[in-house]
């Protein structure tokens, strides 16, 4: 297996509750742009927790960047990067501190991590905002900033869990500019889940789609929407709605 | 201990520099009770079981033990402020030792506390305070101040780590609160006459701080409670820190 993300019989149910994650199998390349679609409470969110190391899996055997989460908490920490889907911002600090702060826990050296903090201030339209209390931002731009904390230390994976909750139109666009450039051009491996499924289809190449706690299609989307209705040249949005509406009925 | 576990160190103590309202509620209390007490019963200080340092001497140890009560909650209260806005979740997820996430709010508590219990003494050493063995006697207080205040300080930090609710954070201050007014406080052990508030005296172990204290200050009390004090609360503190790290793995996030 690459340094991608590998998944293989993964199960979690919660104590007292239903079983959320019923044997996933997944495997990702390094360097896909990959989606992982779903309705609320399929288990997409369960999974990041798990794969980011910060839930336990009931049993299974799953890798990030090569390594088991579990065991190489560190190397696993340096190597991705994560924008779960509520904000992790101290909001009494500033945005250029933070940003600053994550980059020297990562070990970059003061000079490096205000460097950074500049770069990553700039690409997200943020320069305007830096020295405000994070409290006191915007949604869109505490969102922003919620990303960018992600992207500090350059790593080779992100997970991304419905990152773009709360951006107006410009922000969303200067999100995936960012995205969508460190894939291309620095093959960072993206794991993105989203309710804004043309998102997925504009920048996305290869999917999974669950439904409550298992993976029912894993492949590219172009073969997804073709395995849904062949004759029709339908969106991701159109093919995974029929899907999930006829899984439901049935 | 690496940069990054010192980064988090520095980050807990400029927290409590810009937030100090927990050690500064305690340093604050730790004084009231000090000159309430001395104002109140100091009257009775002339008598000998209370040593040549009178009143003032013989209760300064429950300033010092409640100024440690006061601000011990400001560890669970960083962490739960962290928790509460999601920053814990990106901190965890840095490559940082876990144990750095939770001892860096504790030892930042346990230096405000130990920096206002410096302050305490020398306002005490002021107000005519004794301190029998001079800087040694200083030093064994802070020493007790230290261990005193990390074990309220992990356990807090525990309780607040395995709840994740911030009226946890007080959780521990309240639940030893009794246990100073069930000590030898406001009177040497002759002096109290209720045999039942001796008999629970003898298991609680703030009185051996307190006595271990009196030893240090006017030499009201034994060495061997300053002894028994030291490895009491050296235990608690492993114990209590013990406990805030393995408060990690259950921690709700």
């Amino acid at each position: 297996m690459d340094a991608g993300i590998y998944v293989e019989s993964l199960f979690k149910r919660y104590p007292k509750g239903s079983e959320v994650l019923h044997g996933v199998d997944l495997r990702i390349p390094k360097g896909a742009f990959f989606t992982l679609l779903g309705p609320n409470g399929a288990g997409k969110t369960t999974l990041i927790q798990i794969l980011t190391a910060v839930m336990d899996a009931d049993s299974g055997t799953f890798s990030v960047a090569g390594f088991d989460p579990r065991l190489h908490f560190q190397e696993v920490q340096r190597r991705m990067g994560v924008a779960s889907q509520s904000n992790e911002v101290d909001l009494s600090e500033t945005p250029a501190h933070l940003l600053t702060f994550q980059g020297r826990l990562f070990g970059m050296s003061a000079a490096d991590a205000a460097a950074r903090a500049v770069e990553l201030l700039t690409a997200f339209h943020l320069d305007g905002e830096k020295d405000k209390k994070a409290g006191t931002l915007s949604g869109g731009n505490l969102r922003r900033l919620h990303c960018a904390l992600a992207l500090v230390h350059r790593p080779e994976i992100l997970f991304l869990d419905e990152p773009t909750v709360g951006m107006d139109p410009m922000a969303r666009d200067t999100f995936w500019n960012v995205i969508t450039r460190l894939n291309r051009e620095k093959g960072v491996t993206v794991f993105l889940t989203t309710q804004y499924l043309e998102e997925a289809d504009k920048h996305a190449s290869e999917m999974a789609l669950m439904l409550a706690g298992k993976i029912v299609y894993a492949g590219a989307i172009a073969g997804f929407k073709k395995w849904v209705n062949p004759a029709d040249n339908l969106s991701l949005d159109e093919s995974y709605l029929e899907y999930v509406k006829r899984e439901m009925v049935v | 201990m690496n940069n990054a576990c010192l980064l988090l160190i520095q980050r807990a103590v400029f927290k409590l520099m810009k937030q100090p309202a927990a050690p500064l509620m305690g340093f604050g209390m730790s004084l009231f009770f000090l000159l309430v007490y001395n104002a109140g019963i100091g009257g009775i200080g002339f008598m000998e079981a209370f040593g040549s340092g009178g009143y003032l001497s013989f209760v300064f140890p429950i300033a010092m033990v409640s100024l440690a009560m006061g601000s011990s909650a400001g560890a669970g209260q960083t962490l739960n402020a962290d928790m509460q806005s999601g920053y814990f979740r990106r901190l965890y997820r840095s490559p940082l030792p876990r144990w750095a996430l939770v001892v860096a709010p504790m030892l930042a508590d346990t230096l405000s506390t130990l920096f206002f219990t410096a302050l305490l003494l020398g306002i005490a050493a002021a107000c005519g305070v004794i301190f029998q063995y001079g800087v040694w006697s200083v030093l064994g207080l802070l020493l007790l101040s230290f261990l005193w205040s990390i074990t309220l300080c992990g356990f807090s930090a525990g309780v607040m780590l395995r709840t994740g609710q911030s009226q946890s954070a007080s959780i521990v201050t309240n639940a030893v609160f009794p246990l100073l007014f069930l000590s030898t406080t406001f009177l040497p052990r002759e002096m109290i006459t209720t045999q039942w508030l001796l008999t629970v005296s003898w298991g609680n172990p703030v009185t051996y701080l307190l006595e271990g204290s009196r030893y240090l200050l006017a030499g009201t009390s034994s060495a061997r409670f300053f002894y028994v004090a030291l490895v009491l609360f050296a235990a608690s503190a492993v114990v209590s820190i013990a406990f805030a790290l393995g408060s990690t793995r259950k921690m709700r996030m």
